[in-house]
């Protein structure tokens, strides 16, 4: 299992369209949003609230290209070729999904680095290592979400159903537009999205506040949704191949 | 990883067991019958050659021999148990017909991936000398041409070091530069020991490569045996001669089938050429006389009747089982 999250790893690192898209655009976004003031309100809050949210937003890009990644391997042979040597179907479940959630740290980390070293984002240790972990604990709804769509779809429409997810959700979930300003009835909606749930629970750490129960829960919902999700497209891919 | 433990399990291994044993096995894919009631044995150590055109049945019999595809009807055991169970057991190793190599890693990367799944690989050097990679193992997989792609997808099916080794059209597509190479490196697999089934319409390969032919067609066997004795069994071996007069008594020759004269010369279809032609010189006539030996892709159009020539399908099977038994 070693073996495979770190060839898969490797390849991650080597592809360049990831780090530009993946790692480097959350930055040039939270940098475009705070230092040329597009965000209203006071510098400060919006840094931190933007920081949060584009973090979540690279999170999210990532634990979703991850899935089409996969997608990509199904159409090049490599899900069969794998289940021709002895690794078990579920050790490379699993393997993906681990991969899944290492491939996330640099997107999300990039951008509390460009938040402290930029603008100066102050927290208390106890704070970051709160948000850390919630953000980066929270991709796993999205990353078995981007694993199914892998499994079930081809190649192509894999590709495109997880950039439509990881964008809808996170414009829903008020990561590029803050939900507040929605109208209501979106608001509404907003509320019961993954996104929403993923990054509410980070922003109210950073603004001194415990995560929402209703965040936490509505997010470990998802959790069970998108797992089973990519449970049965792993066996439908199976039954497939 | 690999442990004396492990590393003696192919020692202890009851060699009587075939490696591969298929028992009537079907499989239809809506309509058609790809595969219909196939029966195939192959001891450990043989190196088969399954040949048969395009749509006759290969792909669906090696995608139910690895397991990938699970047959209607019939039993399918490899080493005495599931094709899974020789997968995980590390005893079975594939090369499917494409597909298999991923983007953004080396070959040296893939093949020690692959080889470090199995409890008991070879050294990655050994891999890549066998496959002739070793001056390509920093190269990425996805910056490769077709030839020396389809080597190290070998590579791949063979760095666990199974006891067999599956190949599905393992050449197709490749140059005549590139097959050989790539039959290089099976020869000196095969010279462990290992036991081989590799698909083909390229009937020289076959003759060349294998100890036994199994032809299909329609999903079934129409012939199995020695590349020699398929070639009796469809009775192509041809012995041509110059003739005057009476010719009738040609057709009375040992193993002779056929007789047809073509201006001043004889040509004279026979299963048993050296008959045939010691007949000819007790007789006293031979006269320029030529031997053509039975072209294989002649055997191969008369056996899978797809062609204008003699013996039905039906015949020749049967013929064929008598001479391997023989």
């Amino acid at each position: 299992m070693l073996g495979y999250v770190r060839l898969e790893l490797v390849r991650v690192l080597r592809d360049v369209t990831f780090l530009i898209f993946g790692v480097a655009m959350p930055v040039v976004m939270y940098l475009i949003f705070t230092t040329l003031g597009l965000a209203p309100g006071d510098e400060r809050q919006v840094a931190l609230f933007v920081m949060v949210s584009m973090a979540a937003y690279g999170g999210i890009g990532a634990a979703f290209n991850n899935g089409t990644g996969l997608g990509e391997d199904k159409a090049l042979g490599w899900v069969r070729q794998l289940r021709l040597t002895p690794l078990a179907p579920a050790t490379v479940v699993a393997g993906k999904t681990i991969t899944g959630m290492v491939v996330v740290v640099p997107a999300i980390a990039a951008v509390l680095v460009a938040g402290t070293l930029v603008n100066h984002v102050a927290l208390s240790p106890g704070q970051w290592a709160s948000i850390i972990a919630l953000l980066w604990a929270g991709t796993i709804p999205f990353t078995l979400f981007g694993l199914g769509n892998g499994y079930r779809l081809t190649s192509q429409s894999a590709g495109i159903a997880n950039f439509a997810a990881s964008m809808g959700l996170a414009v829903v979930g008020g990561l590029w537009i803050p939900a507040d300003r929605f109208p209501r009835w979106l608001k509404a909606i907003s509320e019961w999205t993954p996104t929403h749930g993923y990054a509410d629970m980070s922003w109210r750490v950073a603004f001194g506040q415990a995560p929402s129960p209703r965040s936490v829960l509505v997010l470990l919902g998802w959790l069970a949704v998108f797992g089973a999700y990519a449970l049965y497209g792993y066996r439908r891919a199976g039954r497939a191949a | 990883m690999p442990t004396g433990r492990w590393a003696v399990i192919p020692t202890v291994v009851d060699m009587s067991v075939n490696a591969v044993s298929l028992e009537e096995v079907t499989k239809s894919f809506g309509a058609v019958r790809a595969v219909d009631g196939l029966s195939l044995d192959i001891p450990q150590g043989q190196t088969l050659a399954l040949l048969g055109p395009n749509g006759a049945g290969k792909s669906t019999t090696i995608g139910m021999l690895l397991g990938l595809t699970v047959p209607d009807a019939g039993r399918v055991r490899v080493f005495g148990g599931a094709p899974s169970a020789a997968v995980r057991a590390g005893r079975m190793g594939a090369m499917p017909q494409e597909g298999g190599l991923i983007s953004r890693v080396t070959v040296r990367e893939l093949v020690a991936f692959v080889a470090g799944a199995y409890a008991a690989p070879l050294p990655v050097a050994d891999v890549l000398a066998t496959a002739r990679l070793t001056d390509l193992a920093g190269r990425r997989v996805d910056k490769l041409s077709g030839g020396q792609a389809q080597r190290v997808r070998f590579a791949l099916a063979l760095a666990g070091d199974p006891d067999l080794i599956v190949l599905d059209e393992p050449t197709a597509a490749l140059d005549v530069e590139a097959r050989r190479e790539f039959w290089d490196g099976m020869r000196r697999y095969a010279a462990r020991g290992k036991t081989i089934l590799f698909s083909t319409h390229y009937l020289e390969e076959a003759d060349e490569h294998a100890d036994r032919i199994v032809v299909i067609d329609r999903g079934r066997v129409v012939a199995d045996g020695t590349s020699r004795e398929i070639k009796r069994v469809a009775a192509l071996t041809t012995v041509s001669l110059s003739v005057d007069g009476e010719t009738s008594w040609l057709g009375r020759l040992p193993g002779v089938s056929m007789v047809e004269i073509r201006g001043r010369r004889a040509h004279l279809r026979t299963t048993d050429s050296d008959a045939t032609v010691m007949a000819l010189a007790e007789a006293r006539a031979v006269r320029d006389l030529e031997v053509s030996p039975a072209d294989l892709e002649d055997a191969f159009v008369a056996l899978t009747g797809r062609g204008a020539a003699s013996p039905s399908p039906t015949t020749a099977a049967r013929g064929a089982e008598e001479e391997s038994a023989a």
